[in-house]
């Protein structure tokens, strides 16, 4: 299994998407330090480089990161299809199941990275603001961009953890959509646009009572700077991670390549 | 008392196979068999349904009806055994990531092959082995990418042969080869075959193949509307003589001429062995025939496919 899963690590990161994803990931922070209009944007006065990563993250995640990973895993499958290489790989003595989940952890993986990149490039960024104990919020704990009073950099690094941890599990049922579209189109754009597609039409779903609302994907992604207890949002997130990747699993066994 | 041991089963044995896209029938009650160390040449039109038929039999494709087994195993539902002695190339030319290397893309398939339960473990010496049997060795650590479209072919047969199968399935492997490379396949899979692996080659080469494979399957329409065993028509020997009627007369005969036709300025007999030419030409020769060649008469596979395709 390692074998697979490494092997669609090594073909992932030489994905132009991915890449390109990575880099925006990367330098797209930097534009935090030369943005004149962000402060009143956000109605707060950035005073410290932990805060960035929040501004990132609240910038990036409802378009952006769900666009580069619904590209991006959409290629796993659409790609090996267009260059015929999906073929050679199953002729192999290589179970299906095997193959699709090795691709299936990949893409779990893939938004994690994203936003390790994202946070780090936002701290890279945040040293001209330093990286110091400060007062006010990083963003992602109690009080947000506020805070609560003081905070040592060692809080302020937990908070980021946090919320990165909660992002990247916010993200991988997109993730995971995306690739249960990848196995039914065969395609890398009719899969992406189905992922986008989908995403928005739950959004859309604002119309319905509160308790519909609450069992939604796209409800959920401000999972990240939430506080207080999350297990049940989180719980519902990997139910759609896990019912997706199992989904992707059994229509990737019995299809026709 | 020791039971005597069960027959190998076929290399590949397909029965009753049917394969519908939508309410399109792509192939229609194919039986099939290939023995091992049998050279099975796939022919038929664009369209008659080759790719299908092979994506089928390799497990790439799930048929609607029937069932396929390479070496006694179930391709599709017990796939990762029945494919573990599998080396195949289903498209021409074959195809590789492009981002990596020679080597790497044959290191890939190497460590997958090392997947199949039991499977062989292939070494680097291994896949240096058979990138330099392709003629390869220059272009190894070239990007796939960089490669032209006959060198990906060669590589696509190293990838297949890298595992020393059991079975071997090409789709059009000279496609886009020049003459050399073309002889070099013809040597590769002949020398394969004599190991006793099965070889299955799908081609509208007709004469190319009728030189090497053994068995020739013409399937047009979906159907598979014959099978050609070559080797049962290779005794036929033509005589260029000064008078065919009369020489085809006095072969006619002889006893171990079993049929006799003319082509000007042919005498064309069966003989029922190779080794009964030079009684044949002797007995000419006494009978004052002029012989100014004698040549094997191959059978005209174009000509019969021909035929059997028009009549289908």
């Amino acid at each position: 299994m390692l074998t697979l899963v490494l092997l669609e690590l090594r073909k992932l990161l030489g994905m132009r998407s991915a890449r390109l994803a990575l880099l925006v990931c990367l330098l797209l922070p930097l534009l935090w330090l030369v943005a004149p209009r962000l402060s009143a944007l956000l109605n707060v006065a950035l005073t410290s480089g932990w805060q960035l990563p929040a501004v990132s993250l609240g910038v990036l995640v409802q378009f952006l990161l769900p666009l580069f990973i619904a590209v991006t895993c959409a290629e796993m499958i659409g790609a090996e299809v267009s260059q015929g290489t999906l073929a050679p790989l199953l002729l192999r003595p290589v179970d299906r199941t095997r193959v699709i989940v090795g691709k299936l952890i990949v893409a779990l993986l893939y938004p994690a990275l994203l936003i390790a990149v994202l946070v780090a490039g936002s701290l890279l960024a945040g040293l001209g603001l330093g990286l110091g104990s400060f007062t006010g919020g990083t963003g992602l704990g109690p009080g947000y961009f506020v805070g609560v009073g003081p905070l040592s950099s060692g809080e302020a690094l937990m908070q980021v953890l946090r919320g990165s941890v909660l992002a990247a599990v916010m993200l991988m049922p997109v993730a995971a959509l995306s690739l249960l579209f990848g196995v039914l189109y065969l395609n890398t754009a009719a899969a992406a646009l189905a992922t986008l597609a989908a995403l928005n039409l739950l959004r859309l779903l604002v119309v319905f009572p509160e308790n519909v609302q609450r069992l939604l994907l796209t409800s959920h992604f401000d999972l990240y700077a939430r506080q207080g207890n999350v297990l049940q949002p989180l719980v519902l997130l990997l139910i759609y991670t896990v019912g997706f990747g199992l989904m992707a699993v059994y229509a990737f066994d019995r299809r026709d390549v | 008392m020791t039971t005597p041991a069960a027959p190998a089963a076929p290399a590949i044995e397909v029965r009753g196979l049917h394969k519908k896209y939508g309410p399109h029938a792509i192939l229609h009650d194919i039986d099939l068999t290939v023995q091992r160390g049998e050279v099975y040449a796939l022919t038929g039109p664009n369209g008659a349904g080759k790719s299908t038929l092979i994506r089928t039999v390799t497990g790439l494709a799930f048929p609607s009806s029937g069932e396929v087994r390479l070496l006694g195993r179930d391709v599709h539902n017990d796939g990762p055994r029945a494919r573990a002695r599998l080396g195949a190339v289903v498209e021409a030319p074959a195809r590789f990531y492009p981002q990596f290397t020679g080597t790497q893309n044959l290191q890939i398939h190497a460590d997958l092959a090392a997947m199949a339960p039991g499977g062989p473990r292939v070494g680097k010496g291994r896949i240096r082995e058979v990138l330099a049997l392709l003629e390869l060795t220059r272009m190894e650590g070239r990007k796939v990418a960089e490669y032209s479209l006959g060198q990906r072919q060669r590589l696509g047969v190293a990838s297949a042969i890298l595992a020393d199968p059991q079975v071997l399935i090409l789709d059009e492997p000279t496609s886009g080869l020049d003459a050399l490379s073309i002889g070099l396949i013809h040597r590769i899979v002949t020398s394969l075959a004599s190991g006793g692996c099965a070889v299955v080659l799908s081609t509208h080469h007709l004469r190319e193949i009728a030189t090497y494979a053994h068995t020739v399957g013409i399937l047009t329409g979906g159907r598979l509307v014959d099978t050609v065993d070559l080797r049962a028509r290779q005794a036929a020997y033509r005589f260029r003589v000064d008078d065919p009627v009369g020489a085809a007369g006095r072969l006619e005969r002889l006893p171990f001429v079993q049929r006799v036709s003319t082509r000007t300025p042919y005498a064309v007999a069966h003989l029922s062995s190779d080794a009964h030419v030079p009684d044949a030409l002797a007995q000419l020769s006494a009978g004052g025939f002029r012989v100014y060649e004698a040549s094997p008469d191959h059978f005209d596979l174009y000509e019969y496919y021909r035929e059997r395709v028009e009549q289908a």
